[in-house]
This record gives C-alpha cells, sequence and structure tokens, in this order.
C-alpha cells in the first residue's frame, strides 16, 4: 500500500475528483514531492485558466493578470494559514501532523482549481457572447449576469473541494464530529485571509471606467472588512 | 406456592433476615466516579519531555502527557522551558504586530508584547493558587505555575501560528482601530484554547468545583487587557515609551474608535 501511495499515477486527477477517501487518507498519510508539485501544477492551471476567461472581458490583458492572480490568491492563502491551520487540527480533535493538514488542505484547493479549470472554457463561451464591456444600463444587466455565473461556479467548486475535504478529515478522524470542527476553523481562517488576499489584488472582472491593471493603486492602503463595514455604514446613513 | 412449584416458600432464620435488612439499609457500593481517565495511564504518558520542542509537540498532540509530566518530581526545567518559549513566541508575534509602524516599534512591540503577559501571569498567579485551593484542588504550587506556563505557551504558539495572517493585514491596512482589533480576535481566540488546556489540566487535579478557575479565567482577562493600555502603544506611535495619561482599557478603545471614526469620513476614498 505504501509502496502504491508513492507512485504517482495519471488516475490519480480523476481519483481526487471522485473523492476515493481511502485513497486520499493513505496519499495524505505519506510525504511525496511529486504528488504534492503535481496537486499545485493542477491549481496553477484550473485556477489560471478560470483566471483568465474571468479576465478576458475586460481585456486579453486582463485576462494574463487574472491568471496569475488567481492561482496566487489560493497558494498564499494556503501558505499563509499553514501554520495555524496544523495547530488548530490536534487541538480540535483530529491528531495529523503538520505536513497531512497542510497535503490535505492543497488537495482540497486542487479540487477546487480543477472544477474552475473544468468551467473556463464555459465562461470562455458567455464571455465571447457577451456584449463588449460598457457603461450603462444595458452593460449593467450583462455585468450582473456574468458577476453571477462567476459566484455559482466559484460556490460550487469550492462546495465540491470542501466536500472531499470533510470526507477525508472524517475518514482520517473517524468521527464526523472532529472532522466538521476542524474543516469550519479551517474554512473560517482560509474564507478571512482569502478575501484580504482577494481584496489586495483586485480587480478581477475589471471596470470600462477604470484602467487594466495588476492591481489597483492604494491596494495596500484599507481591507476588505473595512470596506464592508463602511459600505454597511454608508447604506444604514442613507436609510 | 403455585401449581409449577408445589414446595411453600421457606420462612428465613433470624439471622438471614438481619443479613436481608442489612442489605437493603446499607447503600450499594458507589461505582468509580465518571470523572476524567486518570493521567499517566497510557504508557506514552509517561515518556519524559527532554526538550522544549517535544513540549510545544507534547502541548498541542499529546496535552495529557504534558499535564502528567507537570506533576512529576523535577517539573521546574519543564516549565522553565515552557515559559522559554512563550517568551520567544511573544516576541516573535510582538515584531509581526511591530511592522505596522515600523521604526521602534518593532524592538518596542516585541518588549511590551512579551512584557505584558509575563506581568499579567505574575500579578495573576497567586490568586490562582487561592483560588485552586479554595475549590478543594490537591494541585501543589508548581503544578499550578506548571498549567499556567501551558497557557502562556499554548497561547503564543498560537499567536505564532496567526502571526502571517496578522503580517498580511499590517502591511495591507492604514486604520490603527482594526489593526488592534485585529489582534485582540486573535489573541482571544488564543487565550481561548490556552484556557480549555488549563481547565482540562485542573480537571486532573480533584477539584470539586470549577467556578473558582471561571472567575480567575475572567479576572485574567481583564488584567491582560488592561495591560494592553497601560503599556499602549504597542502597534501605534508614541514619543514616549510608556503613556504619560492613565486610563482604563475600555476608555481607551472608546478614545479610539472616536478617533477613527473622525478621520475616516475625512478621508474616505472610493474605487
Amino acid at each position: 500500500m505504501h509502496a502504491q501511495s508513492e507512485k504517482l499515477e495519471p488516475r490519480e486527477f480523476s481519483a481526487l475528483l471522485r473523492g476515493e477517501t481511502e485513497t486520499f487518507a493513505a496519499w495524505s498519510g505519506h510525504w511525496n514531492t511529486r504528488r504534492l508539485a503535481s496537486r499545485l501544477a493542477i491549481i496553477v492551471i484550473g485556477a489560471g485558466l478560470y483566471g483568465a476567461a474571468m479576465g478576458w472581458w475586460r481585456a486579453p490583458q486582463q485576462g494574463v493578470y487574472v491568471a496569475a492572480k488567481f492561482p496566487l490568491i489560493i497558494l498564499l492563502t494556503t501558505l499563509g494559514n499553514a501554520l495555524i491551520n496544523g495547530m488548530l487540527a490536534p487541538l480540535l480533535g483530529l491528531n495529523i501532523p503538520f505536513r497531512q493538514s497542510f497535503s490535505a488542505i492543497v488537495m482540497s484547493h486542487a479540487i477546487t482549481a480543477a472544477i474552475l479549470g473544468a468551467f473556463s472554457p464555459l465562461i470562455g463561451f458567455v464571455i465571447w457572447n457577451a456584449p463588449a464591456m460598457t457603461t450603462g444600463m444595458a452593460g449593467a444587466s450583462t455585468y450582473s449576469l456574468i458577476l453571477l455565473i462567476h459566484v455559482a461556479v466559484i460556490a460550487l467548486a469550492g462546495i465540491a473541494g470542501n466536500l472531499r475535504l470533510f470526507q477525508l478529515l472524517a475518514t482520517i478522524s473517524g468521527s464526523r464530529l472532529a472532522a466538521s470542527r476542524v474543516l469550519f476553523a479551517w474554512l473560517a481562517g482560509n474564507l478571512f485571509l482569502g478575501s484580504q488576499l482577494s481584496w489586495i489584488l483586485r480587480p478581477f472582472i475589471g471596470s470600462p471606467d477604470l484602467p487594466v491593471q495588476f492591481y489597483r493603486e492604494g491596494a495596500l492602503h484599507g481591507n476588505f472588512y473595512e470596506a464592508v463595514f463602511h459600505a454597511l455604514q454608508r447604506i444604514l446613513t442613507l436609510n | 406456592m403455585n401449581e409449577n412449584n408445589p414446595v411453600p416458600p421457606q420462612i428465613p432464620s433470624a439471622e438471614a433476615a438481619q443479613r436481608l435488612a442489612e442489605k437493603i439499609t446499607t447503600p450499594p457500593p458507589t461505582p468509580p466516579l465518571s470523572g476524567p481517565r486518570p493521567l499517566g495511564d497510557d504508557p506514552a504518558e509517561r515518556v519524559a519531555i527532554p526538550h522544549a520542542f517535544a513540549a510545544i509537540e507534547a502541548l498541542l498532540r499529546h496535552p495529557r502527557r504534558l499535564m502528567f509530566q507537570l506533576r512529576q518530581p523535577g517539573a521546574g526545567k519543564l516549565i522553565g522551558g515552557m515559559l522559554f518559549v512563550a517568551l520567544v513566541c511573544a516576541a516573535v508575534y510582538g515584531v509581526v504586530a511591530g511592522t505596522f509602524t515600523g521604526g521602534q516599534q518593532l524592538w518596542m512591540a516585541p518588549v511590551k508584547i512579551a512584557a505584558g503577559l509575563f506581568i499579567s501571569a505574575a500579578i495573576c498567579l497567586p490568586s490562582l493558587y487561592i483560588f485552586t485551593c479554595l475549590s478543594g484542588s490537591q494541585a501543589r504550587l508548581a503544578e499550578v505555575c506548571g498549567l499556567l506556563a501551558g497557557l502562556l505557551m499554548l497561547m503564543t504558539i498560537l499567536l505564532v501560528g496567526f502571526a502571517p495572517v496578522a503580517w498580511i493585514f499590517s502591511q495591507s491596512t492604514d486604520t490603527l482601530a482594526w489593526m488592534g482589533f485585529l489582534h485582540l480576535v486573535f489573541w482571544f481566540v488564543a487565550t481561548l484554547f490556552g484556557v480549555r488546556f488549563m481547565k482540562s489540566g485542573f480537571s486532573h487535579t480533584n477539584a470539586k468545583s470549577h467556578a473558582g478557575l471561571n472567575v480567575w479565567i475572567i479576572i485574567f482577562l481583564l488584567v491582560a487587557l488592561q495591560m494592553t493600555t497601560a503599556l499602549r502603544p504597542i502597534i501605534g506611535k508614541a514619543d514616549t515609551f510608556f503613556p504619560t495619561e492613565k486610563k482604563f482599557f475600555v476608555g481607551h478603545w472608546l478614545d479610539c474608535m472616536k478617533v477613527h471614526d473622525n478621520n475616516e469620513w475625512k478621508t474616505e476614498k472610493r474605487d
């Protein structure tokens, strides 16, 4: 079993998506650099392709930028939270080594990225059929439609990745309660940091009124949660 | 007597009647209390903790091993190692907190955070020992010190875990009040886990009640929060190392919020 898990096979990609938790558990138990590299490649390619499709609507250059930014956010979130996620797992009832928790999270992100990559041709097709990005009412409705499609696809990919992660954690720990606790803590941390990294690296879809940029001027002045707070403050003040 | 059993029931003798009466009046033997599993019943828990890294590993993965070792004679060295880890981790987190302002705060923040944490613990240690004794606990002072060291070590290790996230926010946020809030959230989460370890340790000391410990936890939280105000600024700029004005932490927070609101409305940017 150990020898099998060390060998890197092409069918691993499909096994990853099928959610063969016993196989997952065996993989995550043994550190394999080639396997980790393949997961990272899936993240870079899958999320990169989706990012390219997302940014293409504004301009091809924006597509290139978002193709680089999308995987970057996933990788930076994984690295930034690696330490605290590794510490929280045993404290919440899942006594796994640091590298196993890291490997499990990378695996779930690889599943998410693979789904995003699979949807990238569909998004590309939608963008190809969409009218050019313009200001005004007509442009606004198209923008809203495309935004909703992105939300739906990213939510689907995220849910699938986390569902597989939950199944893996439940298999390793033998307890659904411990798996739920750990998954919730990891999710909270990843959402918290991921939102801020997305805020720093904005724009993604882009805006017809603003130039194509890798990141906005003043990206490092302010944070996502302050922006949400001030948006709420404005709504409440207007009401 | 019935159809299936034609033999009449025998009348018990006086001796048998007395035995029966004793059986009825004497309460049944008390089953063992369903308390926590005694420390050290697993041979793995009896393995000595040779150095500080092993203590970190034990605290995160096998806290019972650490609790058992804290009860053994000569636990002073282990406690010293734990306090050293807590000191280093507090300093590391302090440097990250200091990057928000930079300059002199890069050394002031680690000094203030580490000193604040240790002074809070030292101030609260006597009351902790008194409360544990009042609750009927059999813990010795050394064991109480060990559990407090465990609380500090777990808190600071978790803070180091949060450090990369704190650093990203420090580099991308301008608002002092927001960063202060974020550090408090991280501190609170870390303290929750530390307190959980401590309570778990006290459950093995035959304490009759946890009420005293719960009161002490509230005291410790209040002292630590006040320490952040007494040693301010930890993340902002200042001309002096210590503050020139004395305040309670709630008043200080309210003042920070007022300053933040005024500045925010003046300098609000839209993208």
